[in-house]
Formats: structure tokens, sequence, C-alpha cells
């Protein structure tokens, strides 16, 4: 008796020596597991889930003539998720918590709309992207510098801080997009209604065509940004300083690191990435929105963190996810029964129950003792 | 370990066994060849509203036509005004092989003008925009002022039955957009032409939709301002709901509201858009070579069928379906129209007399001339608009930005 009121039922042990492969296993059940979930509801919505699954994995494309264009709308969306997911890490690795990805990302945007509207039209395609993104990064660096800056000064929260931009920088999004006057130069001068303009054609993204397909070139960007990176994290005297950080503060302090430099520039690297991706998006799609960041800081936090904050891993996982967003859309459109909001619980079920799994990888759930657990339940009988 | 494991496995199992049970080999037979693709602002299976109106014209349009809307009709819904999401809903429509893609929100307009460059052999049909080209790409929208014109005449006549000249407007802007603004205009113009002396207190929502505000805004205007009749052009029928609960009557909007108030509602302006989507959905299959001859730039009015008013209900005062009737005749027949420099003058006995004359706006402004000449305001001074019939299709789509005389916004 005396024991049993000691130790509870049921308790949370970290797990030591899970293999690899186990971790492998276990990811891959929890997906199955989801799909498995998915596919009861979409029998509900007498869809078969067979052919759904198919198309969104497929993207449809299997045997299209016109695939090329899913591809296009592919690398379109995954290039800003990989560059937030990786700006994001920069700051994690730190334990600093930027979860402004948004605000970031919409006020990127925005500088970089301004520049491609006011550049002159005849300027070159590269000098004109350069300088959207030099513009980009520029604004969202020095508002993570800032909320940095606050964080060593006076200790400020930069949780509540990061947050609360996200809703100043769209509502100046907005701002932006709904007030008609001659000074406005992001809206079409010859709509009535106020109306985001699509940007001029030298500042619009510059393409490779490869066939029918054209490559965006901020998808070479992005692959030479992760190996840049990944070498920083991995080999460089500043990327072990962010992880001493991270790790504990008085350590870095101890060993004679300026702390309070590390956490601003790192916080400035880690804004001032999501501001390129932000105005990298502006080239790419032509125009400014209030949904123009897709979400990405917020789906980039969960990347960042599925994938460990491991640069490969952030590929793996943002290309995974990007999959999941457009497949839906494809899959959703050939179902009348199954509107777009599935895929929005689709991706909620599955990043729960992969969450979940990365739980069990992490901790096991050990129960009493079982001469005790036999007493509680010959009591209960 | 094996535990936890063994655990998932089974779950797994056993979903993939209800999946392999749950579906049997049904569907693909033959490959359909005339795709419709479509994009929604809201949910394909909303059950009200401005989607769930569109949705229903379109699948209404393609079993009139004897398509099978389940094969043959491919949505893309829940897309903003963001033209990388619409561009992307455009592109998954065309890779499937649709060929004709409806966008039916304004902030589509970018997205799709660049689509219908880009895809030459796709027909694009866009609501509410003022964009087109010579081939493929047209927009569409219906002279719905004619329909207000006569619930204006139907809530005209009920304020001379009440004593009360007052009558209120719940918009969702005013003349910041040319759709609201000739709306109101319309309606004013109703009410006036059966009781001169009323009065029209236009509240404004600034947004598209605001149930809340609706309904505040409509008891503001009924205790503050004393309005017997309260008209709408917003989202919801909480104006008419709350008209019914202060005993007062009112014009809904979209859809007959009878079934939200019946104690109150008189009638609403309605759309009927099978009746455009028959027509391009038509065009586009049969003959999409001369769809921009054929469908073009769509402005349909209560001639075409597109736009009416729903049945008028027991509220309505006696005599008022034989007026609207009327009047309804002479805009079918194109005898006479809402934006002239005649107006109408119906006699309590229901007698219609044409008064010819300028149009005043509330600040005795000429907007129409006796010649009947349209002006808009620009930079402050009322400036005239040539260049015809289409341009004065353009001035009431596209720039009106003046009230009528007896229209008062709060």
């Amino acid at each position: 008796m005396t024991k049993s009121s000691k130790e509870p039922l049921i308790r949370v042990v970290k797990r030591q020596g899970i293999k690899t492969w186990q971790i492998c296993l276990l990811y891959l059940g929890a997906v199955i597991l989801a799909l498995g979930i998915g596919a009861v509801l979409l029998l509900f919505l007498k869809a078969n889930p067979f052919e759904y699954y198919e198309m969104m994995f497929t993207l449809n494309t299997v045997g299209n003539k016109m695939a090329y264009i899913q591809y296009e709308t592919y690398i379109q969306e995954l290039v800003p998720l990989l560059i937030t997911s990786l700006a994001l890490s920069l700051a994690f690795k730190m334990r600093f918590w930027n979860i402004g990805g948004e605000g970031q990302f919409f006020l990127g945007a925005l500088a970089g709309a301004a520049v491609a509207f006011m550049i002159p039209t005849s300027a070159n395609v590269f000098l004109t992207i350069f300088l959207m993104v030099v513009a980009g990064s520029l604004v969202g660096g020095l508002i993570g510098l800032s909320t940095a800056a606050l964080k060593v000064k006076f200790n400020t929260n930069e949780t509540l801080f990061t947050l609360m931009i996200n809703y100043i920088a769209l509502y100046i999004m907005r701002f932006f997009g709904e007030t008609k006057a001659d000074w406005n130069i992001f809206l079409r001068p010859d709509s009535e209604r106020p109306k985001f303009n699509q940007i001029p054609d030298n500042a619009k993204m510059f393409t490779i065509p490869i066939g029918k397909f054209s490559l965006e070139l901020s998808f070479i960007l992005v692959i030479l940004l992760v190996a840049v990176v990944y070498f920083y994290l991995k080999h460089t005297k500043q990327g072990y300083e962010i992880a001493v950080v991270g790790d504990s503060i008085n350590t870095a302090r101890y060993a004679g690191m300026k702390v309070n430099k590390v956490i601003c520039r790192t916080m400035f690297m880690s804004a001032a990435l999501i501001g390129a991706a932000g105005a990298l998006r502006v080239s790419s799609v032509y125009a400014l929105s209030d949904t123009i960041s897709n979400d990405v800081g917020w789906t980039g936090i969960v990347v960042a963190w599925l994938a460990k904050l491991n640069p490969i891993g952030i590929v793996i996982v943002s290309a995974l996810i990007t999959i999941l967003q457009c497949g839906s859309v494809v899959a959703s459109s050939n179902f009348s029964n199954v509107d777009s909001h599935f895929a929005d619980l689709l991706q909620g079920i599955i990043l729960f129950v992969v969450l979940a799994a990365d739980f069990f990888i992490r901790f096991k759930i050990v129960f009493r003792k079982k001469n005790t657990e036999k007493q509680s339940k010959e009591a209960n009988v | 370990m094996k535990k936890v494991l063994s655990l998932v496995l089974a779950l797994v199992m056993l979903f993939s066994f209800a999946v392999v049970t749950g579906c049997g080999g049904n569907s693909d037979s033959s490959e359909d060849d005339f795709l419709v693709g479509a994009i929604y602002i809201n949910g394909k299976n909303d059950t009200a509203g401005y989607t769930f109106a569109h949705h229903n014209g379109i699948t209404k349009a393609m079993e009139q036509l004897g398509m099978d809307v389940s094969k043959q009709l491919k949505i893309v819904d829940n897309v903003p005004e963001d033209d990388a999401q619409v561009t992307n809903a455009i592109n998954t429509l065309a890779s499937q092989g649709c060929k004709i893609i409806i966008g039916i929100s304004f902030g589509y307009i970018n997205a799709m003008e660049a689509a219908a460059e880009k895809y030459p052999e796709i027909i694009f049909s866009h609501a509410t925009g003022y964009l087109s080209n010579d081939k493929n790409f047209n927009n569409y929208f219906g002279r719905i002022y004619q329909a207000r014109y006569l619930a204006g005449i139907a809530a005209g006549k009920k304020s001379l039955a009440l004593g009360n000249n007052n009558i209120g407007y719940v918009a969702a802007y005013g003349t910041e957009y040319a759709e609201t603004c000739s709306g109101i205009n319309a309606f004013a113009l109703g009410v006036q032409a059966i009781n001169p002396d009323a009065k029209v207190h236009v509240m404004k929502l600034n947004a598209w939709a605001n149930e809340s505000l609706e309904r505040q805004f409509a008891e503001q205007l009924i205790t503050q301002y004393g309005c017997g009749v309260i008209a709408q052009h917003c989202d919801s029928a909480q104006p008419q709901i709350a008209a019914q609960d202060k005993g007062v009557f009112g014009c809904g909007y979209n859809s007959d509201m009878t079934s939200q108030a019946a104690n109150a509602h008189l009638t609403a302006p309605i759309w009927n858009w099978d009746v455009y989507y028959k027509l391009a959905i038509e065009t586009a299959k049969n003959d999409p070579d001369n769809f921009m001859t054929k469908v073009g730039i769509y402005y349909g009015g209560l001639k075409e069928g597109f736009v009416d008013i729903s049945p008028l209900t027991n509220n309505c005062e006696e005599g008022t379906k034989e007026i609207i009737d009327a009047v309804k005749a002479m805009m079918v027949s194109g005898e006479w129209d809402v934006f002239t420099n005649v107006k109408l003058s119906i006699a309590a006995d229901g007698t219609i007399t044409k008064v010819d004359g300028a149009m005043l706006d509330n600040k005795g402004g000429e907007v129409i001339s006796a010649d009947n000449t349209y002006y808009v305001y620009a930079d402050g001074a009322l400036k005239a608009v040539d260049g015809g019939a289409a341009a004065q299709d353009g001035v009431i789509k596209g720039s009106m930005n003046w009230y009528v005389a007896g229209v008062e916004e709060k």
C-alpha cells in the first residue's frame, strides 16, 4: 500500500538507446496511421481513399500531359517554406523563440515589392531581384535585430514580442492593400476597387526553361542556402557559438563568448533570411496579398522541430509537407464532396500523430511494478 | 518499445482493413470530354451565401445541359484573393484538362488576366471584374439595380401606407464602390417614384459581410432614425430579422429571405446565376472560338431573367404587384430604364407617368443631364462621361460615385 501511494500508476521516463531504424519505422507507422484515420473520414464523405491519396501523392501528374505545371507550382510553394524553416532553425538552435516568421515575411515582401515598383522598368532582371532581396532582408533583419536588442538590454520576452509584430505586419499589409490613394504604388491604378498590382516584368522571377518546365532561379539559390547553413552551423566558430549559447548562456559567458553579440547577430540573420524569402515570393508570384506568406511562419516552426533543427532534415520534411499541401488541392478538386478544408484537417492529423510518435521516441511510459498492479486490480474487482 | 510498436502496427492494420473493406471497385468509367473548372472564395459545401449561389447556378446549368456534375465539374474552393493561390488553383484546373475556368470573386482579376494569356486554349470567365480580351477572357455581372428599383417600389408603397417617410438601408459600402452605390440609388429612385417625400438613410459596414454589425445597424436605423422599412446590400439576413423583431418591414438581398423573417420581408432582389452559366458553358463547349462574340462582356438584367425579385409576400401592400409587373415590363421591353433622363411617377391608383428632366444628386449637382449625359465626380467636380451606352453601363458597374437626392449617409 505504501509503495503504490508513492509510485504513480503511469510514469514518463526518458528513453535511451533507440536505434535509427526503429525511429524510421515509428515515423512511418505514424504517417500510415494518420492516413488511415483520414481514409475513414474520406469514406464518410463517400470518396475513395485510394484514389484520393494516389492523386495527392502524385499531384495527379502520372500520365498527365501538363504535369510540368504541377512541378512548377510545387517548387514555387517549397522555396519560401524551406528558407523560412532554415532561418527559424538558426534562432531555435540558440533557444531564441522567433515565432515572428509571418511578420518578417510580410514586411520583407512589402520591402521587395516597393523596390520592384520604384526601380526603373529598364533595370536588369538580376539587378532588380538582387535589390529586392537586399531590401527584404534588411527590413526583416532589422526587425529581428530590434527584438534581439530589446531582449539583451531589457530582457523582454521575445516570444510575445515577435508574435505581436506578426499582427502589426499583417495589418500594415492590409492597410496598403485597402487604401486607394495616389501615393500607394502597390495598387492597380485602373481598378476602382483597391487591388494589389502585378510587379513590372523586370522584377519577375528569372526562370530557366527545361523543355516545357521552367525552373525558378530561387530554387537554385535555396539549394545553395541549405549547403551554406549546414556548413555554418557545423563547421564555423559562429555556428559553434550558437550551439553553446543554446545549451547554456552561462557556459558561453564563462568561455568568454560575447553572448549578446551572438544573440543579436543570429537573430538578424534568421529574420533577414525570412525577409528575403518574402521578397523572393513577391518576385515569384508577381503580386502582394495579405495571405502571401501561405503561413510559412507557422508551418516553418513545425518543420524545423520535426527535422530536429537539422538542415538536411528540414529539406526532407518541407519537401514532404509541400507535397501534402499541393497534392490536397489537386485531389480535392476531383472529389465533389471533399472540400479544401479536408487538406488542412489531414495535415493536422498527420502532424499530430507524428509529434506523438516523436514523444514516444524520446520517452517511454512505465507502468507501476507488476505486484502492485495486481493488488490494485484485485482491489478494483 | 515492442509494446508501442505492436500497438501502432495493430492500429495501422485495423485502419487499412477498414479502408480495404470500405471501398469497392466503383467509379472510373469512360472519360468525359468537356470539363468545367470553378474557383470559389468559400466552400463548395456551403448552404447559403455568395459561393452557394454560384455553385447552385453552375450545377443547375450543367444539369440543364445534360452534363454529369460529379465528373465534369472540377472545383478548387476556399481560395482567397491572393494571386499566388488563384494562380495555383488555375494551374490545377488547367492541368486536369478544364476547358472553361470560372472565377467568382473580384480579387481573382490579376491571376485570371495572366492565365488567359498563358492558356489561350482555355476560356476564362470572371464574375464582377472589368477586364477582358478578344479571344478567351470575359467578365460578367448583372443589372441588379433593375431588381432593386422594383424592390424600392414595394418599400415605397409600404412607407405610404405606414405614413413613415424614413427608409433604412444597410450597405456593405457606399459611394466607394459603384456596385453598392448604384444599388442604393436604384432602390431610392424606386421608393421615390411612389413616395416622393421618402428619405433613404444609409449606414455602411465597410465590409462585404459582418453579421453582428448588420443587425446592429438595422436596429439603429429603426430606433434612432425611425425607419419603417429596412433594405440591405450585405450577406446575411440579420437586417431582416432585426426588422421583424422591431415590428417593421424589410427587403432582403441575394436570396428570398422570407423564411428568415416571415413577418417582415416584402421582397428581395435576387440573382439567377444559372442563366449566365448555361449560356457560357454551352458556348464554351460547342463554339469556343466565338465565345467572345456570342457571350462577350455579359451584363444581363430582368430581360434575360438573370436578375429578378423574389415573389412578393403578403406583407406587401395591396396593388404592389400590379405596379411592379407594369414597371418590370417596361424594363424588359427596353422602353424605359432606371438611370436615364426620364423618371417614373406612380400615383396612388397605380397610374404610371413618365417625367422628363435631369437627375440630381443629394448635393444638387446634375448627374444625368436632360440630354441623358452621365456625370461622375473626379477631383471634387462633376465630369461628363462620353462614349455611349457601353460607357454608361461602365458608370453603373464601375465609377458611379454619387447618391441621388433623398439619400443620406449616416
